[in-house]
């Protein structure tokens, strides 16, 4: 009983929910449905293609089928200069794109149709472009082709405006519809997704290529370093450690025997960071090894390796302290070309030798000169580079040298002192980025 | 990092403020070359303003001087402050660029 209950129910439903239409109205639905139909399949195949070029080739054809127009073009837009780039057209049956690359259109925001649709970001439909007053009719003498109507709509992304897509002259009827106007607007919405992911696709390969080659760079750059950071030759017990700041750095550091019985050790930075600085940090290390050979003066190796880089590009520099040091004696002569003071760690306490320097390697003519001392056991020299003072923390402060000095002096009685350094320097920095290469070498007299 | 310019009868004054690092030197690069492209006689740099300055900045004002050298130009230093002046002592940069006490110091010599 029940159940005749509910069946009665629905059917009286049934029946007053019953709309006649019209034939010409159920054709309409038809064709709508046809026409989203078509927009659905293309969609599927305009958003698997990430190849720019080739998407908005499928893209212009689609378009122009899709709307039964005569043309299609699509103009791109470029941040940097705000102005639309008019690439690629498709007019008839001719890909007319080769033309155009070669002779690229570009329209001020603003200007005529398609800058004032990127402009408003709203969507026009022109029955007659030639009562339209913002109509640019020169457009028409550049690209050969004889606009009449158009329907123009902004593809907009995530990321804000990516261009303006246009369909020309209806092919079966004298003018687009408000209907058609529509169908292009959902199809743009598509448009602009795969163009979106196309762009994103592209600057995700851009990105790896570069981390490549960085990856490169940064094992080429640590095989100009010595391999091993630490070795012990007679009384000297030489340690390096050197953290970049990026994936290359520009600090260098080197050890090499001039002559049988003594050390050369050099420490610098070059100027900058990155690539540039590593390159040149390249040249440096080359130079330095080859004029440095047979030489005990390290006044007489900055001398010719000033020389060598005066000619640096940009004004690029080196500072560095070039220190030979005698394995047998613990006699030492060393040089300054603008490096910061180094450290001299005894027994009783903590000096901070500022030594006669000369300027930056690279930047004027200059005589250097040298100084010299004798260590005694137990002593330690600490050379280092402005990145250990220079860290930065989260609230922008900067460590200091002073801060530094005061913290070797009390800690100076640690065998694994170099390390409470570097451990203190990134304990300030706290998480923030590095701003600078880090190096820290120790020479140890035992 | 901002760079305001002003011109004076017989010489330039480039007033920089904030922090001149490898981000900020570029636009900094921009203004000296326009200078030694119009060889500009003499270059005052007021540093009174700046918070710091590492190599990259060092390097643009080097090969600024390098550049107005090669037409006997002079490119002037004013208004260093301590923390800056740290930096250029320690790099003995006073052994490359004229550092003078006021841009009035600058201006006369």
């Amino acid at each position: 009983m029940k159940n005749n209950v509910k069946n009665s129910s629905v059917a009286s439903k049934k029946k007053k929910d019953t709309v006649t239409v019209s034939a010409g109205y159920l054709r309409d639905i038809e064709k709508k449905v046809e026409d989203l139909e078509t927009i659905i399949e293309v969609s599927s195949i305009i958003s698997s293609t990430l190849d720019y070029s080739r998407l908005i080739s499928i893209v212009m054809e689609k378009a122009k089928h899709i709307m039964q127009a005569e043309a299609c073009s699509i103009l791109q837009y470029d941040k940097e200069s705000n102005k639309l780039v008019s690439e690629f057209a498709i007019t008839g049956q001719l890909v007319t794109s080769n033309v155009l690359l070669k002779d690229r259109v570009t329209f001020d925001i603003g200007q005529g149709i398609a800058g004032w649709v990127a402009e408003h970001l709203e969507p026009v439909v022109i029955k007659d472009v030639y009562l339209d007053e913002r109509f640019y009719r020169k457009a028409n003498q550049m690209n050969n082709f004889e606009t009449k109507s158009l329907i123009a709509v902004p593809l907009v992304g995530r990321r804000g405006l990516l261009g303006v897509a246009m369909v020309m002259n209806s092919k079966d009827k004298g003018h687009f519809s408000d209907y058609d106007a529509g169908i292009f607007q959902t199809f743009c919405v598509q448009i602009s997704a795969a163009i979106e992911n196309s762009r994103f696709y592209t600057e995700s390969v851009q990105m790896e290529k570069f981390r490549q080659g960085l990856e490169i760079a940064s094992v080429l750059q640590k095989s100009f370093l010595p391999e091993t950071p630490a070795f012990r030759k007679g009384n000297l017990r030489v340690s390096a450690t050197n953290i970049p700041a990026e994936k290359i750095g520009g600090d260098i550091y080197d050890f090499l025997e001039p002559v049988s019985g003594s050390i050369g050790v050099l420490v610098g930075d070059v100027s900058g960071k990155g690539i540039s600085a590593a390159l040149y940090m390249a040249k440096i290390i080359s130079d330095f090894r080859y004029k440095s050979k047979m030489i005990e003066r390290p006044e007489v190796v900055f001398n010719r390796l000033n020389e060598g880089l005066s000619n640096s590009p940009m004004g690029m520099f080196l500072t560095a302290s070039y220190f030979v040091v005698n394995v047998n004696t613990g006699q030492f002569t060393v040089s300054a070309a603008g490096h910061p003071p180094f450290l001299w760690v005894t027994n009783s306490g903590v000096k901070i030798m500022d030594i006669p320097s000369g300027p930056p390697l690279g930047i004027l003519q200059y005589e250097y000169t040298s100084s010299e001392f004798t260590l005694k056991s137990g002593d330690s020299l600490l050379i280092l580079t402005d990145g250990v003072f220079d860290a930065k923390n989260t609230s922008g402060e900067r460590l200091g040298f002073e801060c530094l000095v005061s913290f070797v002096k009390e800690h100076r009685e640690k065998d694994t002192f170099v390390q409470a350094i570097i451990d203190f320097v990134q304990d300030f920095s706290n998480g923030a980025e590095m701003s600078d290469d880090i190096t820290l070498v120790e020479l140890k007299w035992q | 990092m901002k760079i305001d310019t002003a011109e004076h009868s017989d010489y330039m004054v480039v007033s920089i403020a904030g922090e001149i690092d490898m981000y900020s030197s570029p636009a900094l690069r921009d203004t000296m070359l326009s200078m030694v492209k119009k060889n500009v006689a003499t270059v005052i740099v007021n540093l009174k303003d700046v918070k710091y300055i590492d190599s990259s900045g060092i390097a643009t004002f080097v090969e600024a001087l390098k550049k107005m050298l090669a037409y006997k130009g002079k490119l002037k230093m004013a208004q260093v402050p301590d923390r800056v002046m740290e930096i250029f002592n320690f790099s003995k940069l006073d052994k490359v660029f004229d550092i003078y006490g006021s841009l009035e110091d600058a201006a006369k010599s």
